[in-house]
């Protein structure tokens, strides 16, 4: 009789207790404990270095617990915080990328307005474009812009040389003012040493000339352009020509053969915002002084950049924002680009001789902070939509394809725009 | 066939390359393991181990927290294991031997939600877990696992229940006064124990290697499971493969030293299934 | 086998009976509701939720608009949508049908009496199944790769060019099902063994005496016999196998949810995840689980048409 009852008793219990210990955990460990003002938790995506802002706010806020989690790559971390909103249980900061960022601005009951906070007074320090990506239609501040992604390209000084071309940066930045330049200069490369010139055309090429013009995928209202513009017919043009041009490696970014290719010398050449320096350093750690920094074809152009914004039910929205404060103040931003090669938001410090004189050993000393500052400088600054990430993507597929042989390059454009109307329905 | 001739040759070169086949990718993503990165992507390769295997493991622990992953896993995977067994057990027994009205109905709903593709609701799943407030919290693999894995388990035991336990015994302990409890847990389970432990292996098993659904809800570090944990070496744009071989490999130790100790008795356990004769 | 009962007790039989009448008729049904109510609350309420999900434009961080089946008529005029659908049943066919095939020949070989290592060998086979998708789709995707692939070294060694697999399409669906039989293959094997194992002796020593050779016997006496699991593992398979997703979410990392660059491998499982959690349109990944739910009965019900048919005609 008595094991009877006893027997399921103890195995509820059991389970109870293993449950409870789960649970446990988990509250313990990612949700703050209620009324800690000085502790609050922070989603950041990798490769990023967000790790080296948070350990200094933490030297100089002693007593303020941060609790970062990489999360993933910044799609994945997009991915993350909406499952997360919906799901209710948020950080109480999160960065966000640039391209991401408008389907967020769209929805942006999800987000603290930032100028009860303090947004408005500080607004003025950050370029102003960059500033209005991330301002609501009902003129809400969802974000504080971190960094933005000038862009140049990075080439290999010792491949060149082999290939009998010049190796000095500003003669090889010369050697492509356009990106037809570009493009024969990778055939004349490959003629030399049979070798590809560049990593791939999607992003070396289309993504990077893609970004150059006042108008990409949306006009200045917000209308969906992208079939229209003549800035993304000629991008994607040039990539194609440049995929038919054989002077590209096939290896799509961000893949384990693109990581290798780097490492192993595959190809010379890979366009470089200022974020990427960080991804060769770490890809191809043995090739140290072997890299070089030039101007990108066009000159100017901005890839990435990222915000850092506070989900409305975020547990301690106070903390955050003096993080956002203390870490994103132009000078802090200076001290940070120093110290990760982000390139900082507030113009204030572009002439800053921190930054005009910083030089980087791993790329033959070259002045990255002039060489970025002035690719934005010549800016012409376009509207972001929230389907921009979309859009983008399948004009790079559309290439991609060209690129492995598999697409016929004629069809190539009808195609993209096709599977981008199916996939945004506009 | 040919039971009393004697083995071919060609019988063992066969089985050999089978043999060859399930173990080379294992052996594979330990030589990158102790190496480096440089060595996945050197041609010729190389097929000896190196002498790097503590460098990467190391490296694999200081980028996520391993120690943590893997504790997270064997909770997981030991929760539901357990239950499998115990649950699978008594339902199968219920279905085996006790009678009830609607019993065949039942059962056969059972067997049917095997065919029912859980999977592809994802999306409501995640609004359930998240309306329960389980986001990032290991329950919220637990019990959709407990509950959506074990309806093969059930089929299982109550084959197994069925032709092991004769009514005479079960009919003799009725008389001496046992309840239904007693019967199931002196009589009944025990001399079922090995099935029951297979179930409760291949939901371990299962479990641990799971990878969408904890991929959707857990999202802190400190929650992850093993097999995120291998995704999480990845960096965005980098990527290290002899850090993911090591991590890949770390994450599958566990269950090979199982498997030495328990493979055995898998083996057996998964031949002894329903379908004999 | 001696089991006794320390709780014997004289207590009168109808007082038993009563007993039984109370707790003792509810204890069957508590003993099975665990597992309906586990499904219920994970398995049955998701996917009629998914039905409902699907009729919606739906936001998860914004609004939900009713819209009837506008989800589904797009879905119907949607390329990516057959594009994925093909994409499933070609690497469902390619993962299954040579895994069945392999796992019969191999449980033929093991099923020697007299076999040395036997255990080594069943053991052996069992490796892949306790290894885990992501650990697999590691080591995979560097075998099969274009440049630095073990797989393309060896073909180059023979003077075959360098194949892109991942790139395209049959390339990339042969990759994932290979993935897929070096995972499953020994588990089903260990089935067919246990089938096998399972026939008299005698049977064969008949149909030798009456002069069948060896796949004279194969067919007549093994096959008849192994039906009941090769039904079973066909439609655990072709369950599994149309949802496949962490093969080719793993495999491609430079596009993980497309599968590549023109979507060459992406299942439907991937293109549900996609529209749900990467472009965060769960009414219209509701409305592809519907679809795919459609899928997996239509195919399961032609198998047991055609099982069954197959069953009347050799009865």
């Amino acid at each position: 009789m008595k094991l009877r009852i006893a027997t399921p008793v103890v195995l509820a219990t059991a389970v109870a207790l293993t449950l409870s210990a789960c649970g446990g955990g988990g509250g313990s460990g990612p949700s703050q404990p209620a009324g800690n003002s000085k502790s609050f938790e922070f989603w950041s995506f990798t490769g990023i270095d967000q790790k080296v802002s948070v350990e200094d706010y933490q030297k100089k806020n002693p007593g303020v617990q941060i609790k970062l989690t990489e999360v993933g790559s910044s799609v994945e971390t997009a991915q993350a915080l909406t499952t997360a909103l919906a799901g209710g249980k948020v950080p109480d900061l999160v960065l966000i990328q640039g391209d991401d960022l408008p389907k967020f601005v769209q929805q942006s009951q999800n987000f603290h307005d930032l100028r009860p906070l303090g947004a408005d007074k500080i607004k003025g320090d950050y370029l102003d474009w960059v500033m209005s990506q991330s301002t609501a239609k009902g003129g809400e501040i969802i974000g504080i812009p971190t960094d933005v992604g000038g862009m140049a390209v990075a080439y290999r000084t010792d491949l060149f040389k082999e290939a009998g071309l010049p190796t000095d940066r500003e003669e090889v930045g010369k050697l492509w003012p356009t990106w037809d330049a570009f493009i024969e200069t990778g055939k004349k490369y490959t003629a030399a040493t049979g070798k590809a010139f560049v990593d791939n055309a999607a992003t070396s090429v289309f993504y990077q000339a893609v970004n150059q013009g006042p108008q990409k995928y949306y006009d200045p209202s917000g209308n969906v352009v992208y079939s229209t513009s003549p800035q993304v017919k000629t991008a994607f043009d040039l990539a194609i020509k440049a995929a038919q041009a054989g002077i590209t490696a096939k290896q799509s970014s961000f893949s384990e053969g693109w990581s290798a290719g780097m490492a192993k010398g595959q190809f010379a050449v890979i366009a470089a915002p200022s974020w990427m320096l960080g991804g060769i350093r770490r890809n191809a750690p043995d090739t140290e002084g072997k890299w070089d920094v030039a101007t990108i074809p066009g000159g100017a152009g901005n890839w990435g950049g990222s915000y850092l914004a506070i989900p409305k039910g975020a547990a301690n929205p106070k903390a955050a924002w003096d993080y956002i404060t203390k870490t994103q103040s132009p000078q802090a931003q200076l001290e940070h680009f120093a110290k990760s090669g982000s390139l900082p938001t507030t113009p204030s410090v572009y002439k800053d001789p921190k930054l005009t004189g910083l030089k980087d050993p791993f790329f033959s000393d070259a002045p990255t902070g002039t060489i970025y500052t002035n690719s934005l400088l010549g800016l012409k600054p376009f509207f972001i939509g929230p389907d921009s990430s979309t859009i983008g993507q399948e004009f790079q597929n559309a290439i991609t394809n060209v690129e492995q042989g598999k697409g016929d390059a004629a069809k190539a454009w009808d195609a993209a725009v096709a599977n981008i109307k199916t996939a945004i329905g506009k | 066939m040919n039971k009393s001739n004697r083995v071919r040759w060609w019988t063992y070169l066969l089985l050999g390359l089978a043999v060859f086949a399930c173990l080379f990718p294992l052996y594979w993503m330990f030589v990158v393991a102790t190496t480096d990165t440089a060595t996945a992507t050197k041609l010729p390769p190389e097929i000896v181990p190196g002498g790097n295997f503590f460098h990467l493991a190391g490296l694999v622990f200081t980028t996520v927290p391993f120690v943590r992953s893997i504790l997270n896993s064997l909770i997981v995977a030991g929760t539901i294991g357990i239950g499998h067994a115990v649950l699978c057990s008594l339902a199968g027994f219920a279905f085996a031997k006790l009678r009830f009205r609607g019993r065949n109905v039942l059962f056969l709903s059972v067997v049917l939600t095997m065919t029912v593709p859980t999977q592809l609701a994802v999306i409501p799943q995640y609004m359930i877990i998240s309306s329960l407030g389980w986001v990032d919290t290991l329950q919220a693999i637990i019990l959709p696992g407990l509950g959506l894995g074990s309806a093969f388990g059930i089929f299982w035991m109550r084959q197994h229940l069925g032709a092991t336990i004769s009514d005479e015994l079960l009919q003799a302990a009725r008389i001496d006064g046992a309840t239904t409890w007693q019967i199931f847990w002196r009589i009944a389970f025990p001399l079922v124990r090995p099935a029951a432990f297979v179930i409760g292996l291949l939901g371990f098993v299962t479990a641990w290697n799971d990878f969408l659904w904890p991929f959707i809800v857990l999202k802190s570090p400190e929650m992850y499971t093993a097999q995120i944990a291998i995704k999480a070496l990845q960096n965005s744009f980098h990527i290290d493969l002899g850090l993911a071989m090591s991590g890949s490999f770390l994450a599958t130790l566990p269950l090979l030293v199982l498997f030495v100790f328990v493979g055995r008795r898998m083996v057996a356990g998964i031949m002894d299934g329903a379908f004999k004769g | 086998m001696t089991v006794t009962l320390e709780t014997r007790r004289t207590v009168p039989e109808v007082e038993t009976r009563v007993r039984r009448s109370i707790s003792e008729r509810l204890a069957p049904y508590a003993y099975i509701a665990p597992f309906f109510l586990l499904f219920a609350v994970f398995g049955l309420v998701p996917l009629l939720f998914t039905f409902y999900v699907a009729l919606f434009d739906w936001n998860p961080i914004g609004e939900h608009v009713f819209i009837g089946f506008d989800n589904f008529t797009r879905l119907l005029g949607d390329a990516r949508f057959w594009n994925a659908a093909w994409n499933t049943i070609s690497i469902w066919l390619l993962s299954t049908v040579p895994q069945l095939l392999l796992a019969l020949c191999v449980a033929h070989l093991l099923n020697h009496a007299r076999l040395r290592l036997a255990v080594f060998l069943r053991m052996s086979m069992l490796v892949p199944y306790i290894t885990s998708v992501a650990a697999t789709a590691i080591v995979f995707a560097q075998m099969f790769d274009r440049d630095y692939g073990l797989l393309n070294w060896l073909l180059g060694l023979f003077g075959v060019e360098p194949i892109n697999f991942l790139q395209s399409v049959w390339g990339s669906h042969l990759m994932i099902a290979v993935m897929v039989t070096w995972r499953w293959f020994g588990y089903t094997t260990l089935l067919y063994l246990a089938s096998l194992q399972a026939i008299p002796r005698s049977l064969y020593e008949a149909a030798a005496v009456d002069g069948a050779g060896s796949w004279k016997q194969f067919r007549h006496i093994a096959l008849p016999s192994l039906r009941p699991v090769i039904v079973f593992t066909v439609v655990t398979s072709t369950i599994g196998g149309l949802q496949i997703f962490t093969e080719p979410l793993l495999v491609s990392r430079a596009a993980p949810l497309t599968c590549g660059p023109v979507r060459q491998c992406q299942t439907l499982t991937l293109f549900l995840y996609e529209q749900g959690f990467g472009q965060f349109q769960f009414g219209y990944g509701a409305a592809i689980g519907v679809a795919l739910f459609v899928l997996i009965v239509a195919i399961a019900t032609l198998n047991y048409v055609l099982s069954t048919r197959i069953r009347k005609e050799r009865g």
